[in-house]
């Protein structure tokens, strides 16, 4: 049987603006169970509250109501067992690639021969065997998004919580990260969260789908999604991919 | 700009090097016998050999001088802005991030930075003698705003995503601090400690000027005294020379230790 590694319980939140009687209510009721190596998009539209929910979820901020918990243990603060891979690559500019994979395990204390293994390991896994001396500055956006992911893959996270990772990208570079994404994963089988506003990548890439609401967001609907891995980009213009897609565009629409 | 890259680097070092020749070329002009007299501007070729015979000529007062004056000099630059940099940075860094510190310390020391630097000049010679111990306390003072200052700035101005993004790594508060905080603040602390250096050199002339045996400042007001122009200007361009020397070393030193992102431009 496979346990739950990750859910939500009835979490809701509500920003308030500082100095004003303004209050922004941001998620209502999110409830969910993600089981152990379950590959899961959380699709919404822009502002409904994606973020925020990951930001739960990883322990950055608190909900309001609700909780969530990772393993049956409440979340409480971030931690490397939940790693997190932004938007935006955030490596530490002054590190070299290298040193950025190696950043994590020398957190943990792990011996600086046994994490430099494990960093070569994780640089070759994403393509990066050969920069392992560069600077953040000195690659390119999709290259620093591989740093990124290698770096937290290295720690060996029991989830892996993804804020669209690729948005920032062009749509070659993007296949090709997802591409990446589902070959590590194929090899280890993390739990995966990743969030989309991007429907053709949720379907591509996830086991299952939960399409949240406008704002204030809730989950309005699950699908999985059983189409035959490794999934083909050909797969887009099958026609149960086209039926799947249109469905969930009507429920985002509406 | 329509240049590219490089040839805009090449042009503007030739650009640089305009306006030093055009000056160079007049003030040898002006010099020439039946100009301006030598006891208002010497030379360059007077100022050049005196410049020589105070590095390693033997003429008395000033020949072979140059050494043991400016140890003495580089002495109380380091000593001074060490105990700025010292006090500066870790303060500057606490201000920067903690709200507790920022809110006790920062409003007076800001009180006390209107203060013109120049001014305590006085009272430093009441509390402390003229000399040594009012030359150090000068320099001290005047170095710690910037460095305080920029260290703060940079450290609070630090992107709380890349924070996070050590959080969820596993930093702990203290290795936030130290391998976040600190590295991501570097550019702005790096500014505030040249700003820093700089004005411990012209703090340095002014506590020297009060009466050291030893010292570049000490020279130059010795040599105004017996009425040598020469000495007083070679004196100058010295001090302008190891202070630049000085910031060179500092930024060489912050590259060298990793401190500064490669392609940093400063
Ligand atoms: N720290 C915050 N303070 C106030 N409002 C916030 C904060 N973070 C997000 N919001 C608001 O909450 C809403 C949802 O934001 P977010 O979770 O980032 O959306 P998404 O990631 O789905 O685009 C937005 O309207 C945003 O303005
Ligand atoms: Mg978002």
């Amino acid at each position: 049987m496979k346990r739950t590694n990750l859910s939500a319980i009835g979490i809701s939140k509500t920003f308030s603006r500082t100095g004003s009687n303004d209050s922004l209510p941001v998620l209502d009721m999110i409830d969910f169970a993600i089981q152990e190596g379950e590959f899961v998009s959380i699709l919404g539209p822009s502002g409904c509250g994606k973020s925020t929910l990951l930001n739960i979820l990883a322990g950055f901020e608190p909900a309001d109501i609700g909780h969530a918990t990772c393993c049956d243990d409440p979340i409480q603060a971030p931690s490397p067992e939940r790693a997190v891979v932004f938007q935006s690559p955030l490596l530490f500019p002054w590190l070299h690639v290298q040193d950025n994979v190696m950043y994590g395990l020398k957190q943990k204390g792990i011996s600086k021969a046994d994490s430099e293994e494990l960093a070569l390991k994780y640089i070759k896994d994403v393509g990066l065997e050969g920069f392992e001396g560069y600077y953040p500055s000195q690659l390119s956006g999709g290259m620093q998004h591989r740093v990124s992911l290698a770096r937290s893959l290295v720690l060996n996270p029991k989830v892996l919580l993804m804020d669209e990772p690729f948005s920032s990208l062009d749509a070659q570079t993007r296949y090709s990260m997802q591409q990446l994404l589902l070959r590590l994963w194929e090899d280890n089988r993390k739990t995966i969260v990743f969030i989309t506003h991007d429907v053709e990548e949720a379907l591509l890439i996830s086991d299952r789908v939960c399409i949240m609401s406008q704002r204030p967001g809730k989950i309005v609907e699950e699908i999985k999604v059983t189409f035959d891995r490794p999934r083909d980009i050909s797969l887009t213009s099958s026609q149960d991919f086209s039926r799947l897609k249109a469905h969930i565009l009507t429920r985002l629409l509406s | 700009m329509m240049l590219n890259d490089r040839e805009n680097d090449v042009n503007m070092k030739l650009a640089g090097f305009f306006l030093p020749v055009v000056l160079f070329t007049l003030w040898y002009i002006f010099t020439l016998d039946g100009g301006v007299p030598a006891y208002l501007l010497p030379s360059p070729g007077d100022l050049a050999s005196t410049g020589i015979d105070f590095a390693i000529g033997e003429n008395p007062p000033y020949g072979g001088t140059l050494f043991v004056h400016t140890m003495a000099s580089v002495q109380r630059v380091i000593t001074g802005f060490g105990l700025a940099v010292a006090l500066g940075l870790p303060l500057g860094f606490l201000t920067g991030r903690i709200g507790l510190a920022r809110a006790s310390l920062d409003p007076t020391v800001h009180l006390i930075r209107i203060v013109p630097g120049i001014s305590w000049l006085p009272i430093a010679m009441v509390w402390f003698g003229v000399g040594e111990t009012t030359t150090l306390f000068l320099i001290s003072l005047a170095a710690f705003f910037p460095v305080y200052v920029n260290a703060a700035q940079g450290a609070s101005t630090v992107s709380p995503m890349l924070i996070r993004a050590g959080r969820m790594l596993g930093a702990n508060d203290l290795r936030i601090f130290t391998t976040v905080i600190i590295p991501a603040s570097m550019p702005a602390t790096l500014a505030g400690l040249r700003l820093g250096l700089g004005l411990s050199w012209a703090y340095l002339v002014l506590g020297e000027l009060t009466g050291v045996t030893y010292g570049l400042g000490a020279v130059m007001m010795d040599a105004r005294m017996l009425g040598n122009v020469d000495m007083v200007l070679v004196s100058m361009i010295f001090i302008g020379f190891f202070g630049r020397i000085s910031d060179i070393a500092l930024v060489k030193s912050f590259r060298k230790f990793g401190l500064l992102k490669n392609g940093d431009r400063i």
